[in-house]
């Protein structure tokens, strides 16, 4: 399977080079892969902390909102909560991480009041009942790093796609590209000894030839 | 309008009594409770009066809707055979003022949404147009002036709790100016017991959340048997005093046990059911009034008890809640 080559020594010139070449990025492909590698590591572990613990604490809060909704008429519940005290602001700017470019967060929180009144309780306290509050205090506090899973999984997300791609180019030099180019330049070279040793032959035959005729 | 012949009154009492024979008892709504899937439990529900309703259902989780109907026909029913209308009709004022909260926070968000109820006594469009035009001259009193608060200082702080709050005491004002007006001693004696138990649960809350006395002040109702200002004094004692401090008024039983569940499981589920149920307890004790409104008001909020039992245990069979986490958050009946 080696390539289609002129058996030339230019052409074997070229096809070191790029041997080389090949090498080379293969070598620093790997590096790359083993140092994504280390990070991803890095990050999920940080991303399955997160996520445990996010999960933990939204399922206490929706068994409590679950039990608020179970006692209040859903039209009564979503009134309650229609128009949010609080509006945040995200900033999405980009991260680089072996130049992956990761999604990086920064929010700021609008207030809509000052004071007591910049509470995270939308509603009244006459229709709705206390096991709201609960629930809406935790969703409330698990937010921030609700964003914080979300940037980080994003990254996570991103880097598996670049280590996969970074493997596959890896295994395609390793195992595909540089093979099939040694094999070409050993079928060059040799054609090219052959080519030399057929010269080598021809002379002497000339040469046997002419010694014959004197 | 003041009715002295209390005897106008024999054909609706009759009528309810005949009506409230058809409440869910506890048995069945026992039976509900015990019913493997939500499915099942609707069976159970089909069985009772609610089976036309149900038999049109086209999806268990529409169940909302077959409640609300529910609710519009029985202020409705309860309307049409009423002497006195008007004295039915502040009861379903608290669905006018959830539906003015709906309308401000639509018109402040600039959205359109279906939360209004039917069973108020105010047509929707003419709420709808109050609003959009800040024209509230056709409101009664004192939602127009909630009304005017809001919409004079929504825009300057932004702040919806604010519109909750103003229409809350609005309402609770309102209820008590009309049933002055009617000189009902029943109706003042719900409605003053509804806001002491009110502002007990806004108390703790407001402790909860940690905010001070003056946040508390804005939130209590005005009105109740109970002043303000005892609740106010509590803010900064532990919940603990508050037991002992109300430990001499009706409420005692129901702070004692409520309370005392709320600080040792941080849940308000049982005070919340005792407090419905202490209304019930009220309400019963006319419940045999030969004539007169109280059978009337009694009923509708027994029913309102009922919709809201069966609330609770849909949403709680449909996402398999435990039998016991509905049952104690179960109403009494009226029965």
């Amino acid at each position: 399977m080696e390539v289609r080559v002129n058996p030339t020594r230019m052409e074997l010139n070229r096809l070191k080079k790029r041997l080389k070449m090949a090498e080379r990025g293969h070598k620093l492909l790997k590096d790359k892969r083993d140092e994504l590698i280390r990070q991803f590591l890095i990050l999920v572990r940080k991303n399955k902390e997160l996520r445990e613990e996010i999960e933990k604490e939204l399922s206490g809060a929706f068994a409590q909102f679950l039990l608020a909704r179970a006692v209040m008429p859903s039209v009564i519940l979503e009134e309650a909560l229609m128009y949010p005290t609080k509006k945040l602001c995200l900033e999405i700017h980009k991260q680089n991480i072996m130049s992956v470019y990761a999604p990086k967060f920064t929010w700021v929180e609008e207030e809509s009041t000052q004071g007591e009144e910049s509470s995270i309780y939308p509603y009244g306290f006459v229709e709705t009942t206390a096991e709201l509050d609960s629930s809406i205090e935790t969703l409330s506090a698990v937010l921030s790093r609700l964003m914080e899973l979300a940037e980080v999984e994003k990254a996570v997300q991103l880097l598996a796609e670049e280590i996969e791609k970074t493997r596959r180019r890896v295994n395609a030099l390793e195992y595909v590209l540089i093979p099939k180019l040694a094999e070409t330049l050993k079928y060059i070279s040799m054609k090219l000894d052959e080519n030399e040793r057929g010269a080598l032959t021809r002379l002497m035959k000339i040469k046997d030839v002419v010694r014959a005729k004197m | 309008m003041v009715i002295s012949d209390q005897t106008v009154y024999a054909y609706a009492v009759g009528r309810v009594r005949a009506l409230e024979t058809r409440l869910l008892d506890r048995g069945r709504l026992e039976r509900m409770i015990e019913a493997a899937t939500a499915d099942e439990a609707l069976k159970v529900l089909a069985e009772s009066d609610y089976a036309g309703a149900v038999g049109e259902l086209a999806d268990l989780y529409d169940f909302e809707q077959l409640l609300a109907a529910e609710l519009k026909n029985v202020f409705k029913t309860v309307l049409r055979i009423s002497p006195a209308p008007d004295q039915i009709a502040i009861l379903a004022l608290r669905y006018d003022v959830h539906n003015l909260k709906v309308l401000f926070k639509e018109k402040y968000l600039g959205l359109k949404s279906d939360l209004l109820i039917d069973a108020g006594t105010l047509d929707h469009e003419n709420l709808q147009y109050a609003v959009n035009e800040d024209d509230f001259r056709d409101l009664p009193e004192q939602l127009r002036k909630a009304s005017e608060k809001i919409s004079e200082e929504f825009l300057l702080n932004r702040n919806p709790q604010m519109i909750d709050i103003a229409f809350d005491q609005a309402l609770y004002s309102r209820l008590l100016a009309e049933t002055a007006r009617l000189k009902s001693e029943f109706l003042t004696g719900l409605f003053t017991r509804q806001i002491d138990l009110i502002n007990l649960k806004s108390l703790i809350r407001v402790k909860r959340m940690r905010f001070d006395r003056d946040f508390l002040r804005k939130v209590l109702l005005l009105g109740g048997r109970l002043t303000p200002e005892r609740f106010i004094l509590l803010v900064d004692e532990p919940l603990e005093a508050l037991i002992t401090s109300l430990a001499m008024t009706d409420y005692a039983d129901l702070i004692a046990e409520g309370v005392r569940d709320w600080i040792e499981r941080g849940s308000a589920a049982r005070l919340e059911k005792l407090s419905d149920d202490f209304i019930s307890a009220y309400l019963k004790r006319s419940k045999w009034t030969p004539f007169g409104p109280e059978p009337l008001i009694g009923y509708l909020w027994a029913k309102e008890m009922e919709i809201n039992n069966i609330r609770l245990i849909l949403v709680g069979k449909i996402n398999k809640l435990p039998a016991e986490a509905i049952r104690e958050r179960l109403r009494d009946g009226y029965l």
